[in-house]
């Protein structure tokens, strides 16, 4: 009995050892004939969308069978693919091909692990950069060179429950079109301890605040990632307008988090909700109710920061490998591609012409409210990025948080953020 | 009367441990119901115990999310190939302490006792350095690798081991088996409880291992179960509760499954931990 | 002869010796060397800056939050789950036949799964709106909060969820301590006509120091490690009220890339449980009696 035992456990400790050099026997295998690429990538909405990413891959290797083979990695949401696509980096391991967070691009490049597109676009067909939506192209592109490919895009929207707006005796289809509507509509709604007027989800609330920024015609960061903004008087008043909603007319939740939102929203929580164009599937698979959704409101003028993931290519891969990462991305992003890519994710189709794809004709006609987030791109800029990123967010979230519950005031806070990111960033 | 007082005593006894144990159980149960339900029917205002319509389909679309197969295979190995070395370092160590005198002995002792205060929590910074910097991360084994050696295997083994009267490894050392054999056909049987109390006690203890995993592993290849369901509802928008409840359920079946076949072993296990410390 | 005697002796620590002095005495060393270099995304290859890094800490005021939700996180969760694991370990402990192993399991289960399970589960459970958490709590008059999602509250519910998952392992361990005690100590107590609290605080509770000195410890070490449900249920939110220490230093670790403060932050974490540990025995460890 002993001996089997002790078996047993040299069997599981030399598999243990084995499954290194297994990872070794990968790196060698794809030299010589097949190329064997390695893609992490987020899935930052839910739905089974890795499935999806491995099906459109498996197409790509079948048409290169033998030459090309490229195996999808499913990350975890958009921090924790950008923490592995950064241990992997350091370990001189990176994957080929990779989709991270838009606002992670200037760290990356710090790191010197971004390829730049330029050559390979100016090889590709004609008006292929220039198709992709203007405010997705700005979150690709530093210093004039081009490093990333938009393929997972979105925008922050506006959803309402069309039956709490009959309930409150709001016409339930007009949504509020300005902040003052909104504020007006929300206290309507309100209904203490059982519904919340209109819900700024927390999680990517930087995000959001962005967005409100955008509203009240101000920035953050200026596009070049050096200079930061938070003090200006635009920001500020932004800052204020959400104390506003949630701390002083308690009209909605201070504090929440990016996943606990929408189920708030199905469960009838809350009447109104900003979140991502990317739960809308979610949402109509959830709902037992009608809902709308529609553009933020303006303050003075409609905005958005776009958000989502770009593809990128390693820089340290040898030259052989950065073709065949170029040729994936180039097929991925495809008018038709793009087309059964936003189909079936939700995200917003990130060509203008694959809004003729007939598959997306038919897709919109049926459900027009996947056109809303593209319909606000009209009025969307890219999201603020800069190096050190994830340290920018923390701050900026540490005050919206302290302001949203009162503790500080929207102008204090606001000082210290400027203050502690501009020196973050330089 | 008195019969009466006794009476009363138990039942408020037996009250006491009802309510406790009922809340205790009732989370476990929440998991299982949410996931049998169908998605429009878990955002229901009044709480839903028993699911109707019940829908398993959760279960089957959680294998389409994630490989949680495999992630149950990479867990079973990691677990086991520690256990493996642990038992051999343990035994080697512990039959040395309790035994034989050397010079050093109290402070190498010291040094393995000062192993179970410093945990994986604190030094998982530089032991991902180190790792990185022999190109070992990634791997099952590198999910195994800090925990080889136990201080706290070590010191049970050692108690275990002195209970055994001195007088029997004389007496085998004279009929000529002594060190190895020693330790290997009278030590190791006679300790039997113990390095199975250690056994389950490492078991439960890494298969549910999370901070190390999470830092040296990438790729669904060699994730683990905790990884997969830490990863499965990190979604953007993880807001697919019955899913997630399944996977939940999926994660924790393997230990309490275990756990309620060899319950007895189990508790046996874990109360012996304590009280020979 | 002695000799070789004595090399084998140390070749059997040999294994154990190798992998502890790589995996946890050696990063005791690495992190304090490295906690005097900058080394982070503005500065990619280290260099040597003195104690600035501790300065840097020091400074830095959410650094004193976290330690201070740690510190609260141990202040409640250390007494509450120990005193709910020693009260119903008296309770298990009395006669009562085959009812006592579904108690026992019962109470004893969460310390079977991981706890990002159980950690998903109270996310869930604590949902304001549709969990069980409220609506229960809404009978017993009790305003529906936001837990997870407000700064108040946060932590209290993380501290209500780690009692739930830990307080069976200790209550298994006071059941063996108690199943330790002789009978015929309560016997003679009896005859002198204590009973009761009296019996409790002059003959249980002395017995079972050494159980109570161990769990204690295990509970420090515990409350000090907290991360995977702060990882999975908060992210160290709402405004970092949930932040720990464990968590503070893998956001600088691998969130921010600053690799010089996580070794520093490591160095000090490593020094504040030796040093806790070390008061713990001296102070307590004196008292403890061990029956022979």
């Amino acid at each position: 009995m002993r001996k089997i035992i002790l078996l047993v456990t040299v069997f599981f400790f030399i598999t243990g050892l084995l499954s290194t050099s297994e990872i070794w026997a990968q790196k060698e295998k794809s030299k010589p004939k097949l190329l064997r690429l390695t893609f992490y990538y987020p899935v930052g909405v839910a739905g089974p969308l890795a499935r999806v990413i491995g099906e459109m891959t498996d197409k790509f290797n079948k048409e290169n069978e033998g030459k090309v083979e490229v195996v999808p990695v499913y990350s975890g949401d958009y921090d924790p693919t950008m923490q592995k696509v950064q241990t992997a980096i350091m370990a001189g391991n990176p994957p080929d091909i990779f989709m991270v967070e838009i606002s992670e691009l200037p760290t990356l490049l710090a790191m010197g692990a971004v390829l730049s597109l330029d050559d390979y676009i100016k090889k590709t067909e004609k008006g292929y950069w220039e198709d992709f939506f203007a405010p997705f192209r700005e979150n690709a592109v530093i210093g004039g060179k081009i490093y990333g490919v938009p393929f997972q895009r979105s925008t922050p929207v506006l959803y309402w429950n069309k039956e709490a707006f009959k309930a409150a005796g709001l016409d339930p289809e007009k949504p509020p079109k300005t902040w003052d509507e909104l504020k007006d509509y929300a206290t309507k709604l309100t209904v203490k301890d059982k519904q919340w007027g209109v819900t700024i989800s927390g999680g990517w609330n930087d995000w959001l605040f962005e967005g409100f920024v955008r509203q009240n015609g101000g920035f953050l960061i200026s596009p070049d990632g050096l200079k930061a903004n938070f003090d200006s008087k635009e920001a500020i008043e932004a800052l204020d307008f959400w104390v506003e909603l949630k701390h002083r007319l308690k009209v909605g939740p201070p504090h929440s988090t990016w996943g606990s939102t929408p189920p708030d929203f199905v469960g009838g929580r809350t009447a109104m909700l900003y979140h991502s164009t990317g739960i809308l599937t979610f949402l109509k698979r959830s709902a037992k109710f009608d809902f709308g959704v529609t553009f933020m409101p303006q303050k003075k003028t409609f905005g958005a920061a776009v958000g989502g993931a770009n593809l990128m290519i390693a820089k340290k891969i040898p030259k052989e490998r950065q073709e065949a990462a170029w040729k994936y991305i180039e097929w991925m992003t495809n008018v038709k591609n793009t087309a059964e890519w936003s189909v079936a994710s939700g995200y917003v189709a990130v060509r203008n012409s694959a809004y003729d794809d007939p598959v997306m004709k038919e897709h919109v006609s049926k459900n027009p409210e996947y056109l809303v987030a593209r319909d606000q791109l009209k009025f969307a800029n890219g999201k603020m990025m800069a190096k050190n990123f994830q340290k920018v967010r923390e701050i900026l979230k540490r005050q919206l948080d302290d302001s949203a519950a009162g503790k500080i005031a929207p102008a204090e806070a606001m000082k210290i953020a400027q203050k502690e990111i501009q020196a973050v960033i330089k | 009367m008195k019969f009466n007082r006794h009476l009363r005593n138990k039942s408020g006894l037996h009250l006491i441990l009802m309510v406790v144990s009922l809340i205790t159980v009732a989370p476990y149960f929440w998991i299982l119901s949410t996931s049998l339900k169908f998605r429009t029917e878990v955002f229901t205002q009044t709480p839903k115990w028993i699911p109707w319509p019940i829908n398993i389909q959760n279960y089957l679309e959680m294998f389409e999310m994630a490989p949680f197969h495999l992630y149950l295979l990479n867990t079973i190995i990691v677990v086991t190939g520690i256990l493996g070395v642990q038992l051999v370092t343990i035994t080697l160590a512990a039959y040395v302490f309790a035994r034989k005198n050397f010079w050093g002995k109290e402070f190498f002792f010291f040094l393995f006792l000062t192993q179970m205060m410093i945990p994986i929590h604190a030094t998982f910074l530089p032991n991902f350095l180190t790792l990185k910097h022999f190109d070992l991360l990634n791997t099952r084994v590198a999910m195994m690798l800090p925990f080889f050696a136990s201080g706290y295997g070590t010191f049970l083994l050692r108690q275990a081991f002195r209970q055994i009267p001195k007088a029997l490894e004389d007496a085998a050392v004279i009929d000529g088996c002594g060190g190895l054999r020693f330790l290997w056909h009278v030590l190791i049987p006679l300790a039997k409880p113990t390095l199975i109390a250690f056994s389950i006690i490492s078991i439960v203890s890494h298969w549910n291992d999370y901070l190390w995993p999470l830092i040296v592993t990438d790729t669904p290849e060699v994730r683990t179960l905790t990884i997969g369901l830490g990863m499965f509802v990190q979604q953007e928008s993880g807001a697919d509760w019955t899913l997630l409840m399944a996977a939940t359920a999926f994660v924790t079946a393997p230990m309490l499954i275990f756990f309620l076949v060899f319950q007895k072993k189990f508790v046996e296990s874990f109360m012996l931990s304590g009280v020979k410390g | 002869m002695k000799r070789i005697y004595r090399l084998t002796t140390y070749g059997y620590l040999l294994p154990g010796l190798f992998f502890m002095g790589i995996f946890t005495f050696i990063p005791v060393f690495m992190s304090a060397y490295l906690s005097l270099f900058k080394w982070n995304i503005n500065n990619p290859e280290p260099s040597f800056t003195w104690f600035s890094n501790y300065i840097e800490v020091f400074k830095a005021p959410l650094f004193w939050l976290v330690l201070r939700n740690n510190l609260v996180y141990a202040f409640t969760t250390i007494p509450l789950s120990m005193s709910l694991a020693l009260f119903l370990a008296i309770l298990i402990n009395q006669k009562m036949g085959w009812v006592r192993s579904l108690y026992r399991g019962s109470l004893f289960y969460p310390t079977m799964i991981p706890m990002v399970a159980a950690a998903m589960l109270w996310v869930w459970i604590f949902n304001p709106g549709l969990g069980i958490f409220n609506y229960y709590l809404g009978f017993l008059g009790f305003p529906k909060l936001e837990w997870l999602y407000d700064m108040r509250y946060a932590l209290i519910a993380i501290i209500i969820m780690s009692i739930w998952k830990n307080f069976g392992y200790y209550m298994l361990i006071f059941l063996a301590g108690l199943q330790g005690i002789p009978n015929h100590y309560y016997e003679a107590a009896a005859i002198e006509g204590a009973t009761g609290w009296k019996q409790f605080r002059y003959i249980t509770f002395p017995m079972l120091a050494p159980a109570t000195l161990f769990v204690f410890i295990v509970a420090i070490i515990s409350s000090f490690q907290v991360f995977d449900q702060v990882f999975v249920m908060t992210q160290g939110g709402p405004g970092d009220r949930t932040n720990v220490l464990v968590f503070y230093i893998y956001q600088h670790a691998f969130r921010f890339w600053d690799l010089g403060m996580g070794s520093t932050l490591t160095t000090l974490f490593i020094l504040g449980l030796l040093v806790a540990i070390w008061l713990v025995f001296r102070v307590i460890g004196r008292r403890v009696y061990y029956e022979v």
